[in-house]
C-alpha cells in the first residue's frame, strides 16, 4: 500500500472495501442485478446467462464492494464454495416467479450454511426476492417462509422484493448490507 | 440416508387422470423454459383434454374429442424458433398442435372392407333389403370371423326397435373400417440432433406399424406384426438405421430393423403380460405382470429377472445426461418408485398414492425433474439434488456383487468333456457306488466306535459310574520329555477314587521314571496334572505311540485310553 494511500485513509477519504459473492439459481437475475448497480457508463446492454463467474466492482456512500457474480448453472454451482472464505457479504437471489425450483434455492443455500467457512463466521447474508414485476412471484414474506430463512439464526440476514430490470428495491437491499458490513468491519478494530 | 429428491411440487388434488404414455416434456415456446403436457383422460368417456404447465401453473387447456391413448413431441419443421409441435393421438386421429393451436389433424389410411359387408350396405342404402335381413346377413359375416366396420357392430348391438332409424341415418354415408392407435413414439428422421426433424412411429389395432413422414404427413414404411402392439421403443435414424422394439397384446417382444417388413424375425416370448417396456442403451427392460423385472439383451437373450415386492403399475427411463446417469424407473402398486441401474436397486421414493404416469425430463429450467400423477389425480415434481450419488450397490441387503463378477473360466478340455460324458452315461451306477461305499465307510466307523467303547480306548469314559476326561501332553524336545496327563471328574457331585494311572510303551525305545502314579480322589469338576519324564532311548530318531491307561483297582479293562504320539527326539549330545 503506497504512502498516498495510507494518507487518504487515514483522512478518510479513501473508502474501505469488501468482498461480497453473489450467488443463486440460473436465471434468477444476478449479474442483472450487478449490472444495475454499476455505474451508468458501465452497464452492459444485453446479459447472457455466466459461465464459470465475473467480478464486478461497485461503491456505495461509504464502502466500496468487489463482486464476485457466480454462474447460477448446475454445473458450476460447485465453484461457489471456493469463494466462502474470503467473501464478507453473500447476495443470495432468488426466482421469486420460479415456484418449482423455490425447494432448490433452499437446497443451495442449505449447502451454503453448512459449509465450514460460513458456519462459523457471522457473514450478513442478503436476500433478494427478485423479478418481483412477474405475474406469478410470490411475495418476499412467502418467500423467505418457502426458504424456511426464520431459521437462520446465526447470522444477519435481510430479503427484499426486487425488480432488477428497473433497480426497484436493490438499493435498499444493498444499504442494509453496508450497515452490516461496517459493522462487522468496526468491531474487529 | 437422506433423500436424494427435492419436492419441488406437491398437488394431491389436480384431478389428472393420465398415464406415462400421455404425458411429456417440451419446450413448446422455445425460450428455454420447458412445459408439461398432459393429456388428460378426463372421466374417461368425456372431458379429455390436452393440459400444459407452465412452471406450476396450468397455462392452457384444450378440448381433445376422443380418449388420449398418446402423446410425444417432436421437431416437424427447421423454422426458427425451434418450436416443436406436439402429437396426440386418439382413436384413428393424429392431432398436431403447433404454439398451443391445432395445426393438423392426420387420419390413419382405411383398412380394407369386407365386400359382402359393403354389399350388404349397398343394398340397404337402395332400400332391396330390410333392416332384418341386413342384420342376420352381418350376424353370419361375423359369426364367421370376419371384420366388420364399427357402423355394422354398432348395428348389431341395437334393439330391433332402434334398427331402422340407425339404418336409415347412417346407410348414406360411405361405409369406412378404420383402426385404432395403441401406442406413438418418434424416431429422429435423418440427423441426430436434439431439434432434428423426426418422424412418428404410430402402433395401430389392426396389428401394423406406421412410420410417418412429419413434413408431408405420408405413410413412409409400414410393418405388420403378429399381434397388436402395445409398448414401441424406438432408436435410430429413419434414412439411415433404427430399431424398434414392440411389444405386442400377445406377450410377445418384435425387434423390427430398418427395411423388415414384419416382425416374427426376433421374438422374446414373455411368460406374462408385458405392463412396461423400456429400453437403456443395448438392454430391453420388461415389467411384467407377474410382478417380475426382466432383463433382455437386444438379440433377445434373457439376462436376469428381479423378483419385486408387488405389481408394477408403470415404468421410464431416467436419462440424466449432466451426470451420464442412466436408470429405470419402476412404479409399484405400494406407493413407491424403485430405482434400477443396471439389476442393481438403487433408490426407492415413497410417493403420496400408486404413480400411474412418469416422466423424467427437463421441467422449467430444471434438467433432472421427475414429474408423477397417481391413480388418485395427483400432480407430483421431484427435482434430483445436485449432491445425490447413485451408488451402484444393491439398496437392500442381498448376495454381494463379487458373486455377479465373471471369472474367467478356462476352456473345457477333452478329458473334461469325456469325464462329463461318462459321469452323464453312467449316472445310476456311479450314485450307487458311491452310496454303498458310504454305507460301508460308515459300518467301518460304526465298528471301530464299538470296538473303542469296548477297550475303553477313547480318552473321555463312557463308564456312567467313572465319568473321566483325559488330556495329556508333551513338552520337550528330546531327548528328555516331559509328559503332562491331566485328570477331570466330570461328573456333577460324585468323587472318584483309587485310580490308577500307568503308561504303555516300548522299553527298547523310551524309559519312563515314573511308570506308575498313583491319583488321589478326585473332587468333581477340578483338573488334576500328573507328570513324569520320558528319556528316549534311541538316538536314530524313531518315535512310537504311547498309550495312557487309566485303571481302576479291582478291574482289568482300564476305564480311559489316551494315546500320545511321540515326537522325534533331537540326538543326544556326544558326552
Amino acid at each position: 500500500m503506497g504512502l498516498f494511500d495510507m494518507l487518504a485513509r487515514w483522512l478518510g477519504v479513501k473508502k474501505k472495501e469488501a468482498n461480497v459473492l453473489v450467488v443463486g439459481l440460473d436465471n434468477s437475475g444476478k449479474t442483472t442485478i450487478l449490472n444495475q448497480l454499476k455505474p451508468d457508463d458501465t452497464k452492459a446492454h444485453d446479459i447472457v446467462p455466466t459461465v464459470g463467474f465475473n467480478v464486478e466492482k461497485f461503491a456505495t456512500k461509504s464502502l466500496s464492494f468487489t463482486a464476485f457474480d457466480m454462474s447460477g448453472q448446475g454445473r458450476y454451482r460447485n465453484l461457489w464454495e471456493h469463494y466462502y472464505r474470503e467473501c464478507h457479504g453473500v447476495i443470495f437471489v432468488v426466482d421469486s416467479s420460479d415456484k418449482l425450483r423455490m425447494v432448490v434455492a433452499k437446497d443451495e443455500l442449505d449447502q451454503l450454511l453448512q459449509h465450514p467457512d460460513v458456519k462459523n463466521r457471522r457473514i450478513p447474508i442478503l436476500f433478494f426476492a427478485n423479478k418481483m414485476d412477474m405475474r406469478e412471484a410470490v411475495s418476499s414474506v412467502k418467500c423467505s417462509s418457502l426458504m424456511e430463512l426464520e431459521l437462520i439464526r446465526d447470522k444477519p440476514w435481510h430479503i427484499c422484493a426486487s425488480n432488477a430490470m428497473t433497480g426497484e428495491g436493490l438499493h435498499e437491499g444493498v444499504e442494509w448490507l453496508t450497515d452490516q458490513i461496517k459493522d462487522l468491519v468496526d468491531k474487529k478494530k | 440416508m437422506t433423500s436424494k429428491w427435492l419436492d419441488a411440487y406437491h398437488d394431491p388434488v389436480a384431478s389428472l387422470y393420465t398415464f406415462t404414455q400421455c404425458l411429456t416434456l417440451a419446450d413448446i415456446q422455445a425460450d428455454g423454459d420447458w412445459k408439461l403436457i398432459i393429456a388428460d383422460l378426463g372421466t374417461g368417456s368425456y372431458d379429455m383434454k390436452l393440459k400444459v404447465y407452465k412452471n406450476t401453473n396450468l397455462m392452457s387447456e384444450h378440448a381433445i374429442i376422443d380418449l388420449p391413448t398418446g402423446v410425444v413431441n417432436f421437431y416437424m419443421d427447421t423454422l426458427e424458433p425451434r418450436t416443436p409441435a406436439i402429437a396426440v393421438a386418439s382413436g384413428p386421429y393424429i392431432y398436431i398442435y403447433k404454439n398451443l393451436r391445432p395445426y393438423f389433424k392426420f387420419t390413419l389410411p382405411p383398412l380394407s372392407i369386407n365386400q359382402i359387408e359393403q354389399e350388404l350396405w349397398e343394398q340397404a342404402k337402395h332400400d332391396n333389403i330390410n333392416v332384418f335381413v341386413l342384420r342376420d346377413a352381418l350376424e353370419g359375416l361375423r359369426s364367421d370371423g370376419q371384420l366388420l366396420t364399427v357402423r355394422s357392430l354398432k348395428f348389431l348391438q341395437l334393439e330391433s326397435t332402434d334398427l331402422e332409424a340407425f339404418a336409415n341415418l347412417h346407410k348414406h354415408a360411405p361405409l369406412k373400417r378404420q383402426t385404432v392407435i395403441t401406442c406413438l413414439d418418434t424416431l429422429k428422421k435423418s440427423l441426430a440432433d436434439e431439434d432434428a426433424i423426426s418422424c412418428l412411429v404410430v402402433g395401430t389395432e389392426n396389428k401394423s406399424i406406421y412410420i410417418l413422414d412429419p413434413e408431408a404427413f405420408t405413410v413412409l414404411t409400414t410393418v405388420d406384426l403378429p399381434s397388436i402392439p402395445v409398448f414401441i421403443s424406438v432408436n435410430g435414424l429413419y434414412d439411415v438405421e433404427y430399431r424398434l422394439v414392440v411389444s405386442c397384446r400377445n406377450g410377445c417382444i418384435y425387434t423390427l430393423k430398418r427395411g423388415s417388413k414384419e416382425g416374427s424375425k426376433y421374438c422374446i416370448e414373455l411368460n406374462s403380460q408385458p405392463v412396461g417396456m423400456e429400453r437403456i442403451n443395448k438392454t430391453i427392460y420388461v415389467g411384467c405382470m407377474d410382478e417380475t423385472l426382466q432383463c433382455y439383451s437386444s438379440k433377445g437373450k434373457k439376462l436376469w429377472t428381479i423378483k419385486l415386492p408387488t405389481s408394477i403399475t408403470t415404468m421410464k427411463t431416467l436419462d440424466y445426461s449432466p451426470r451420464q446417469l442412466k436408470t429405470l424407473l419402476v412404479a409399484l402398486s405400494n406407493n413407491e418408485i424403485h430405482m434400477y441401474k443396471d439389476k442393481y436397486l438403487v433408490d426407492v421414493i415413497k410417493t403420496e398414492g400408486v404413480v400411474t404416469g412418469l416422466q423424467f425430463g427437463r421441467f422449467g429450467r430444471e434438467d433432472g425433474t421427475l414429474v408423477m400423477t397417481t391413480r388418485g389425480g395427483g400432480l407430483f415434481v421431484k427435482i434430483l439434488k445436485r449432491s445425490a450419488k447413485f451408488e451402484e450397490k444393491d439398496a437392500l441387503a442381498g448376495p454381494p456383487i463379487s458373486q455377479n463378477q465373471k471369472i474367467n473360466i478356462p476352456k473345457k478340455t477333452k478329458l473334461f468333456v469325456d469325464q462329463t460324458l461318462r459321469e452323464r452315461q453312467n449316472a445310476v451306477a456311479m450314485h450307487r457306488t458311491f452310496q454303498r461305499d458310504l454305507y460301508l465307510l460308515r459300518l467301518n466307523t460304526a465298528r471301530q466306535y464299538v470296538k473303542a467303547l469296548d477297550n475303553s480306548m477313547n480318552p473321555i469314559s463312557s463308564d456312567p459310574t467313572e465319568p473321566l476326561k483325559l488330556s495329556a501332553q508333551i513338552q520337550g524336545i528330546g531327548p528328555t520329555f516331559k509328559l503332562t496327563v491331566n485328570l477331570q471328574n466330570t461328573s456333577l457331585s460324585q468323587p472318584t477314587s483309587n485310580l490308577i494311572i500307568t503308561f504303555n510303551y516300548d522299553d527298547k525305545l523310551y524309559s519312563f521314571r515314573n511308570k506308575f502314579i498313583e491319583a488321589p480322589m478326585l473332587v468333581p469338576g477340578l483338573n488334576y496334572a500328573f507328570e513324569t519324564f520320558i528319556d528316549c532311548l534311541n538316538e536314530k530318531g524313531v518315535s512310537d505311540n504311547v498309550k495312557v491307561y487309566v485303571l481302576k483297582s479291582g478291574r482289568s479293562v482300564p476305564i480311559i485310553t489316551g494315546v500320545i504320539s511321540m515326537p522325534v527326539s533331537e540326538a543326544v549330545a556326544v558326552a
